[in-house]
């Protein structure tokens, strides 16, 4: 197989971002025109679910959220490693089985690791 | 108009390549230091995808599957770093660590 | 693969001690581990076997420096007991440093270079927690910061380098590599080259080669005095045994591309670190900067390899890592008491215990090079092996700048005679302290006297 791609199998790509694009100003647009329209002070206001807009959204916030989203990205890069393991899962057998058994045992080891030290409690 | 080979991802995987360097060496953020480090990263994964189409060999993209995992671990340190540091400095402009230097 | 396997072991077992409240039992449960292996790397010896799809080559080269990783990590721990034991996290110490060994296993043991990628990162990701560990410390954090930054700036590099290299020999394999080169020789695309050249730049900022070595100082000044002794000597091995290990089983068919570049790479470098470190009042950043010229010394078994360069290599790694043992734990036991890391805070030695100070000035003459120790036969065999390969003007280089070195080194063993200032002479009170350098002390004479058992083994 020879690696070469003509500008003719981009042509899919060109309309899906035509598509996308044109579905975005045709509803802006249409919307703009078709939407009756009245300025109140009320309705020119921050709009937040209901509720009336506190502060700058810029806060800092606990350090809790950034441990548990690094522990999140950690364990959920590991799982491309599974992709090529299931592609060739009945090529491997029962070797790869248990190598795939020993790399989930070795994650798991890290997360009782991460639940003993506490890491997730919230408290 | 001409097709579309390797040069062409060879050129543009030294282009974000050298974005990415360039960033390291000007920018004084930390944060931004390790988006460059990042870019440097998946460059080297967009040309080892291409040499492995190329090859027609698909141990190009498992390395690539390496190089991922390898960054998010190496990303997960750097934040932590950079917390610990924040604590103590309050402060992540990198023109602030050059105690070391007299 | 058998000492790959059990150190990892060793490490995770060390991670969960504190988990399963067998803190008490991780000092030696890490020494145990780590004789294991000591042992199972040993038993390899003289075998030539592939493991996982050939990506692991076992051959005595990765013999030789596996063993040599171990042997000078079991004395590191040896000198470290006190620090952890009174440390609150002593076991993700423990844990990091069995960690990065492992990498630095893999990284003389590989024969594929996903292994070598794989085993740099963990080799190095550890020692950027590592450098870090003194958390309240600037200069600890300034340093952690520095080398997590640089070190990830190098990987891009090796790994631009190694997806070019991937691209014009289809192939991660260091020997499919080197028979691909060997038959193309001469048709191979630019774009191999400037491979070559990007691992090259990956590779000598590790190993802190001038001009990639500005890191070095602030990185090694900053970090915890333990763990800038672990970098030293562990970790440069592990990088020159990697470097060593890639060129000449890889890229040996085109040497005459990168021969000139290691050539001037290493006079630059033997020349800088050596010039500087005249100027240093700390001891710990002098040791820093005399550490980047002697990897200058070890660059030129690059710049001539072939004939004795291999056995010259491992005799220096080793001379260079014992000694540097040897004087971190005096400057350790110094810093402790005295909290001052200065050349003159080790006045006095002498007077207290002159049996320290004599092991003190056998492990900065081998520094030096000066017989009878291990560090001249170290230099020795370098020279011999640089100038069978046609390098006269680098060999004056060396001589020269090994003349400059003798100065400073000069200035600690002085020191160490000297009569002590007021309050710094409390620092040896327990012999315990200084176990470790009574042990490569004696090693480094031991080399110098037989320095052919060891350098015959290679």
């Amino acid at each position: 197989m020879v690696f070469l791609s003509i500008p003719a199998d981009y042509i899919p790509i060109a309309i899906m971002f035509v598509v996308a694009i044109g579905f975005v100003v045709t509803t802006i647009f249409v919307t703009h025109l078709l939407g009756p329209k009245r300025k109140s002070e009320i309705k020119l206001d921050t709009f937040e679910c209901g509720i009336e807009s506190q502060s700058n959204a810029r806060l800092p916030f606990s350090i809790k959220y950034f441990l548990i989203a690094i522990l999140f990205v950690l364990f959920d890069v590991e799982v491309i490693f599974m992709y090529p393991w299931a592609v060739n899962f009945l090529k491997l057998g029962l070797t790869g089985f248990i190598e795939m058994l020993l790399f989930v045992s070795l994650l798991m080891v890290g997360f009782i690791y991460i639940i003993r030290k506490g890491a997730l409690k919230w408290e | 108009m001409a097709a579309i080979n390797i040069d062409h991802y060879l050129l543009l995987s030294a282009v974000l390549f050298c974005i990415g360097v360039a960033g390291v060496l000007f920018r004084r953020n930390a944060i931004v230091i390790f988006m460059c480090i990042e870019l440097m990263l998946n460059s080297v994964n967009l040309l080892l995808t291409s040499f492995s189409n190329q090859h027609n060999d698909p141990s190009g993209q498992i390395f690539v599957f390496f190089i991922m995992a390898v960054a998010a671990a190496e990303v997960a340190v750097g934040l932590a770093i950079l917390v610990m540091i924040y604590r103590n400095a309050k402060s992540v402009d990198i023109d602030f660590f050059n105690k070391l230097k007299e | 693969m058998n000492t790959i396997v059990i150190l990892s072991v060793t490490g995770i077992a060390a991670m969960m001690s504190d988990v399963f409240k067998l803190k008490k039992a991780l000092f030696g449960l890490s020494l145990l581990g780590l004789l294991i292996a000591l042992v199972f790397s040993v038993y390899d010896w003289g075998q030539y076997a592939t493991y996982f799809n050939q990506m692991v080559l076992t051959d005595n080269y990765a013999v030789v420096f596996t063993t040599m990783l171990i042997g000078i990590t079991f004395l590191w721990f040896l000198m470290s007991k006190d620090f952890f034991s009174s440390h609150s996290s002593a076991s993700e110490h423990y844990a990091l440093i069995l960690f990065s060994l492992t990498g630095g296993v893999m990284m003389t043991n590989f024969s594929d270079l996903t292994i070598l990628f794989l085993g740099l990162e963990i080799l190095s990701i550890a020692l950027y927690i590592l450098a870090g560990s003194d958390k309240g410390n600037l200069f600890s954090n300034e340093a952690s910061l520095k080398y997590f930054m640089i070190g990830s700036f190098a990987t891009g590099f090796l790994l631009f380098g190694i997806a070019l290299i991937y691209g014009a020999t289809s192939s991660f394999n260091l020997q499919e590599i080197s028979a691909y080169v060997q038959q193309h020789n001469g048709s191979l695309p630019m774009y191999f080259y400037a491979g070559i050249l990007m691992i090259l730049t990956g590779l000598t900022f590790k190993v802190s080669a001038v001009p990639f070595h500005f890191w070095a100082p602030d990185v090694y000044d900053g970090s915890p005095t333990l763990v800038t002794t672990y970098m030293l000597s562990v970790v440069k091995m592990a990088a020159f045994a990697a470097l060593y290990r890639l060129f000449i089983y890889c890229f040996a068919p085109v040497y005459e591309f990168w021969i000139p570049v290691f050539a001037i790479m290493s006079a630059v470098t033997m020349l800088l670190g050596n010039i500087t470190a005249v100027y240093q009042k700390s001891l710990k950043r002098m040791l820093a900067y005399s550490s980047i010229a002697h990897a200058g010394y070890m660059l030129m078994a690059l710049a001539s390899p072939g004939g004795t360069s291999r056995s010259a290599l491992m005799f220096y790694l080793l001379a260079y890592a014992i000694s540097t043992l040897g004087v971190f734990n005096v400057l350790y036991q110094v810093h402790k008491v005295t909290g001052r890391e200065e050349i003159k805070s080790v006045k006095g030695l002498f007077r207290k215990n002159p049996f320290a100070a004599i092991m003190l000035t056998l492990c900065m003459l081998s520094m030096a090079g000066i017989p009878p120790v291990a560090g001249f036969f170290g230099k020795y065999y370098m020279f011999v092996s640089t100038l069978n390969g046609g390098l006269t003007w680098l060999v004056l280089i060396a001589v020269l700048s090994s003349l400059i070195g003798v100065y400073f080194y000069f200035k600690v063993i002085i020191a160490a005679f000297q009569e002590p200032e007021l309050e710094n002479t409390a620092y040896y009170r327990q012999p315990s302290d200084l176990t470790v350098l009574y042990i490569c002390g004696i090693l480094s004479l031991l080399l110098g006297i037989l320095p052919q058992f060891v350098a015959g083994l290679l």
